[in-house]
């Protein structure tokens, strides 16, 4: 009996494990084993759908730069140093994670939008955001760089700041020091948090259509396709998508070998 | 010199407080405390890693405050070397490198030429204390200070390397500070020994004298003292020369002689104690033991049994049981095995006035 129950829980627990495994990938697989071949054939025919993933890709890619760019000291800061509101600025950097995403499209519609100050000074000076790849950009920032913040903030805490102490006593500026020895270390780190940032970026859907419907990401095209066309025109569209995200997920788990510093 | 005068820091669970004590240029200093009595912390704070919230820290005669890591000319070795896991040993080593020629003599001196084209990755960890010690030495600093740096290192390379980094500092002129819990470590190659305790300085001076003359019965007991006895010292005047005879007079201060009833024992003892309630202590080497009474000048003479061996080596530690108060004394094996010690022998202690130390 005092045997018999652990195994049963060691069942029971394998089991609901399962369960959930197969209930995250049976859609996907079946949506890629299904439609992915004609997904592909299409990029050959369907110019809508290669301009859209060409469209989607790019403005994810300008997404994470400003993301990396502009997230990377937040993300050392925040591991490295003790401020009073420490907690504060990490609680608003978790916001755009727990809002519905076209909640966070209608706040950026509010302002970026022309009726904005920002909007309306960005038109003014020719410089259109919203129904533009700006807009684009602007929606899949907003999603997707708390991510990055939070996985480079991880990769910088696991290197040891002693090993920045050191190049300091050998001669290193502060900044020298970062880029000699902390950004090396927290690479591997930093690299796998702007994959994920990326990926993210290309499957948002929620902020972009309110945002900026036209020029259409593969994710608008899909849901503009399904409800057009219906289930048959969306299908081969949203399994391109998903090999599309499949890439980034491929060389995240190339990337994940051991990134903790060494003493 | 390097000067601190009322310093406090903190650095997450370790605080230092009200830490003062100076180091004159081409001294070796020896910090020695327990773990987490904020060794580490203070080393941060000489080489500018950690900024002191009390006191000052003056470095070469001049005010610290401000200074960066970089501009204060020091190198530091950390206990668990923190070579850098991305570069080859070789580039670790050149890092901070100004001068060949010190890099090249460093590496040699350290034994780590034939490590040079290793990845760190590959490297034992006694392996890597060497290597943070050539990468800290080759870019010779004016100031070195060490975290435990021989930790990982087997006895044999130890000494050498303990031998080796000594004379780099005596022929480089290095001010040193080295961190240390093992008090042996500290006599042999400290001019000055540092005794911390949960932050604070307990005790500062030549090792010798910090040995012999504990500020207290914790450093006492700290240091390794196993004779520690409670109990009241009575001045019995100025000491007799013969009571002082054959010691060295710098640990005779005061030459007062004082009566030191400890337990139904009276100790004689020589120095400069207030009377009153204290401490005495005695070193296990200061004890001699006999089968019989002997003539010599010892001051304090007790007849008791043996109680316990304890066999270290060359090295024999004797418990003796004077009137229920253990007395430990240490022997060569060679004189235990002579004098036909065992459990339940007869024997006489006798140690000298100038050995028994009042805190």
């Amino acid at each position: 009996m005092s045997r018999a129950l652990p195994r049963l829980l060691s069942v029971l627990a394998a089991l609901a494990g399962s369960l959930l495994l197969l209930f995250l990938a049976a859609p996907l697989v079946e949506l890629v084993g299904t439609s992915g071949g004609e997904g592909l054939r299409r990029l050959g025919s369907d110019a809508e759908l290669r301009g859209s993933l060409a469209l989607t890709a790019l403005c994810a890619t300008a997404a994470t730069l400003a993301g990396v760019l502009c997230g990377t000291p937040l993300a050392y800061l925040l591991a490295r140093r003790d401020f009073p509101g420490r907690a504060v600025l990490s609680a608003v950097l978790d916001l755009p994670l727990l809002i519905p995403h076209p909640v966070a499209g209608i706040a950026l519609l509010l302002l970026l939008g022309r009726e904005s100050a920002i909007g309306g000074t960005a038109l003014a000076v020719g410089l259109r955001i919203v129904g533009s790849p700006i807009g684009i950009i602007a929606a899949m920032l907003f999603v997707s760089a708390p991510l990055f913040v939070s996985g480079a903030r991880e990769a910088f805490a696991k290197v040891d700041p002693r090993y920045e102490g050191v190049a300091r006593t050998l001669g290193d500026s502060p900044w020298r020091a970062f880029h000699r020895v902390t950004l090396p270390l927290a690479g591997r780190g930093l690299l796998a948090s702007a994959v994920v940032m990326w990926a993210r970026a290309v499957s948002e859907f929620g902020a972009i259509v309110i945002l900026t419907y036209n020029p259409k990401v593969v994710s608008v095209l899909s849901y503009d396709r399904f409800t057009s066309h219906g289930l048959g025109e969306a299908l081969p569209v949203a399994a391109a998508l998903a090999l599309l995200a499949l890439v980034p997920l491929t060389l995240l788990r190339a990337l994940r070998t051991d990134v903790r510093g060494e003493r | 010199m390097i000067a601190l005068e009322g310093v406090a820091a903190t650095k997450g669970r370790f605080a230092l407080r009200d830490v003062t004590f100076a180091l004159r240029d081409g001294c070796f200093g020896v910090v020695i405390g327990p773990a987490g009595s904020g060794k580490t912390t203070l080393l941060e704070v000489v080489a500018g890693l950690l900024a002191p919230s009390a006191g000052r820290v003056t470095i070469a005669g001049a005010d610290a405050r401000g200074r960066p890591p970089e501009a204060r000319d020091v190198g530091l070795v950390y206990q668990h070397a923190f070579l850098f896991p991305h570069l080859s040993v070789r580039d670790n080593v050149a890092y901070g490198a100004g001068d060949p020629a010190a890099l090249e003599e460093a590496t040699a001196r350290m034994g780590v030429t034939a490590l040079l084209d290793r990845e760190v990755r590959g490297l034992s960890g006694g392996e890597r204390q060497l290597v943070a010690l050539a990468r800290a030495l080759a870019r010779r600093p004016r100031l070195l200070l060490l975290d435990e740096p021989f930790s990982a290192l087997d006895p044999r390379r130890r000494a050498l390397i303990r031998r080796e980094v000594r004379a780099m500092h005596r022929e480089w002129g290095l001010t040193t500070l080295q961190v240390t819990h093992d008090f042996a470590e500290a006599g042999m190659l400290g001019d000055q020994a540092i005794l911390l305790d949960a932050g604070r300085v307990l005790q500062s001076g030549p090792p010798a004298e910090v040995f012999r003359r504990p500020a207290s019965p914790y450093v006492a007991e700290f240091l390794g003292a196993e004779n520690v006895l409670g109990g009241t010292a009575r001045d019995l005047g100025e000491a007799a020369p013969d009571w002082i005879d054959g010691a060295p007079s710098e640990y005779a201060r005061g030459h007062r002689a004082f009566a030191f009833e400890t337990e139904g024992l009276t100790l004689y003892a020589v120095g400069d104690f207030a009377p009153g309630a204290g401490h005495a202590v005695i070193r296990a080497e200061e004890i001699t033991i006999a089968r019989d009474q002997t003539h010599d000048s010892a001051r304090n003479r007790f007849a008791g049994r043996v109680t316990e061996l304890a066999t270290l080596g060359a090295l024999t530690r004797v418990t003796v049981e004077v009137r229920g108060v253990p007395l430990v004394a240490a022997l060569t094996t060679r004189s235990a095995q002579e004098l036909g010690l065992a459990p339940g022998i007869a024997v006489v202690a006798s140690f000298k006035a100038m050995a028994v130390h009042l805190c």
